[in-house]
C-alpha cells in the first residue's frame, strides 16, 4: 500500500513536472514501468530551489511554482519553502509569504502535528532573517472573520 | 462523492466571487470575450484558477488571479512600506496587507459552516412526517391483519402442512425439522 501510493506520488509529480523542463532530468533514478527517465527527489528539490532562486523570478512565476507545488501530492522540502520566501522578499510581496506558508501547512494534511513543528523549525532563521510572521503569529491558524454566505444574501 | 463535494463546492465559491464583483460586458483586451469580470483597480497578478482575471477563492488553487482589494490610498502607502525591512511592519499592518490580497485565510475557508444541522433536522422531520402517515394508516385505512397471521392454531397448522410438504429442505424450513424423530434438529 505505501509503496503503491509512492508510486502514484512519484507519477503525479514527474507526469506534472515532464511538461514544464523536460531538459533538466539527466541522471538515471529509479523505474517504475517506464522508459522515461525519472527525478530523483534531490534533484527535484534543487530544481525548485533553484527557480525560486532566480535573481529575475517575478510574482506570476513565484505563483505559478507555487501553485504547482500545491497541487503536487506532496510537502515542499523546507529549503523550498525558505527559498520561496526569499523570492517574495524580493518581489516585495509579504502577503504572499502568509498564504504559502497556510498552503505548506495544509499540505501536511493529516501529519500536520509532525511536519509543521519541523517546517517551522526548519525555516525560523529564514523567517527572523526576513521578518515573516507565521500564520499563528497573525492567528490566522484559527478563523478570524467570517464571510456571509451568498446564497443567504436576498 | 468527493468529487461531486469539489465540484459543489467550486461552484458555490464561484457564486462567491460573483459577490465581490459585479460582471460586465468586457471592452479590454479580450473584447471579443462573451463575459468578462470589471476587476476595477485590481493589480493583476498572477495565472489564477482559469487564467481570467477574477478572485477565485479555493484552497486546491490558493493565488487567485487578482488582489482582493483594490489599491486605497492607505494600502499604497503599506506597499511603500513594504518594501523596507519587513521586520518594521506591525502586526496589524501585516494582516492589512494580506487582506488586501486575500479575502480569507485558508482556515476560515476550511472552517465547517454548521450546515450539517439543518440538513439532518430536516431530513429527520420529513422521515417522522412518513411513520406519523404510516401510523395514520394504520388507524384508519388498514384492516386488521387476517387471521391466519393472528391465530395461534391456524399458524401452527400451516407450519405443520409446511413439514409435511417438505418445503425448502436444503436451506429453508424442512431442512431444520428432523423426519426420523418427528422433531425439530436440536
Amino acid at each position: 500500500m505505501a509503496s503503491s501510493s509512492m508510486k502514484m506520488a512519484l507519477w503525479t509529480r514527474n507526469a506534472l513536472i515532464r511538461g514544464v523542463r523536460p531538459q533538466m532530468q539527466t541522471a538515471a533514478g529509479i523505474r517504475f514501468m517506464s522508459s522515461k527517465v525519472q527525478e530523483t527527489d534531490a534533484e527535484f528539490d534543487a530544481r525548485y530551489e533553484a527557480f525560486f532562486n532566480r535573481k529575475d523570478i517575478d510574482g506570476w512565476e513565484i505563483r505559478k511554482a507555487m501553485q504547482d507545488l500545491a497541487r503536487m501530492d506532496l510537502v515542499p522540502e523546507p529549503t523550498i519553502v525558505a527559498a520561496a520566501l526569499r523570492a517574495c522578499r524580493r518581489v516585495n510581496d509579504y502577503s504572499l509569504t502568509t498564504r504559502f506558508l497556510e498552503v505548506v501547512k495544509f499540505k501536511c494534511g493529516s501529519k500536520q502535528d509532525e511536519i509543521w513543528p519541523y517546517m517551522l523549525q526548519e525555516i525560523r532563521p529564514t523567517l527572523d532573517e526576513l521578518g515573516i510572521s507565521t500564520p499563528e503569529e497573525l492567528g490566522y491558524d484559527k478563523p478570524e472573520l467570517a464571510l456571509p454566505n451568498p446564497y443567504e444574501i436576498h | 462523492m468527493a468529487s461531486k463535494m469539489a465540484l459543489s463546492r467550486s461552484f458555490r465559491l464561484w457564486g462567491r466571487a460573483l459577490v465581490v464583483q459585479r460582471r460586465s460586458m468586457g471592452t479590454g483586451p479580450l473584447g471579443y470575450f462573451p463575459s468578462r469580470l470589471d476587476i476595477g483597480k485590481r493589480e493583476v497578478v498572477g495565472f489564477g484558477l482559469t487564467g481570467e482575471e477574477c478572485y477565485v477563492e479555493d484552497v486546491h488553487s490558493p493565488f487567485p488571479a487578482i488582489r482582493f482589494k483594490e489599491d486605497t490610498a492607505e494600502i499604497a502607502m503599506l506597499r511603500e512600506k513594504e518594501k523596507g525591512d519587513w521586520k518594521k511592519l506591525t502586526v496589524p499592518e501585516r494582516k492589512e496587507l494580506y487582506r488586501a490580497s486575500f479575502a480569507q485565510t485558508l482556515t476560515e475557508m476550511e472552517a465547517p459552516t454548521g450546515e450539517w444541522k439543518p440538513i439532518l433536522g430536516v431530513t429527520l422531520f420529513l422521515s417522522s412526517l412518513g411513520i406519523w402517515f404510516y401510523l395514520w394508516m394504520r388507524k384508519f385505512v388498514y384492516d386488521d391483519l387476517p387471521e391466519t397471521m393472528t391465530n395461534e392454531e391456524l399458524v401452527k397448522d400451516q407450519i405443520r402442512f409446511m413439514i409435511e410438504g417438505r418445503t425448502n429442505p436444503v436451506q429453508g424450513l424442512a431442512s431444520n425439522y428432523d423426519y426420523e424423530k418427528g422433531q425439530w434438529k436440536k
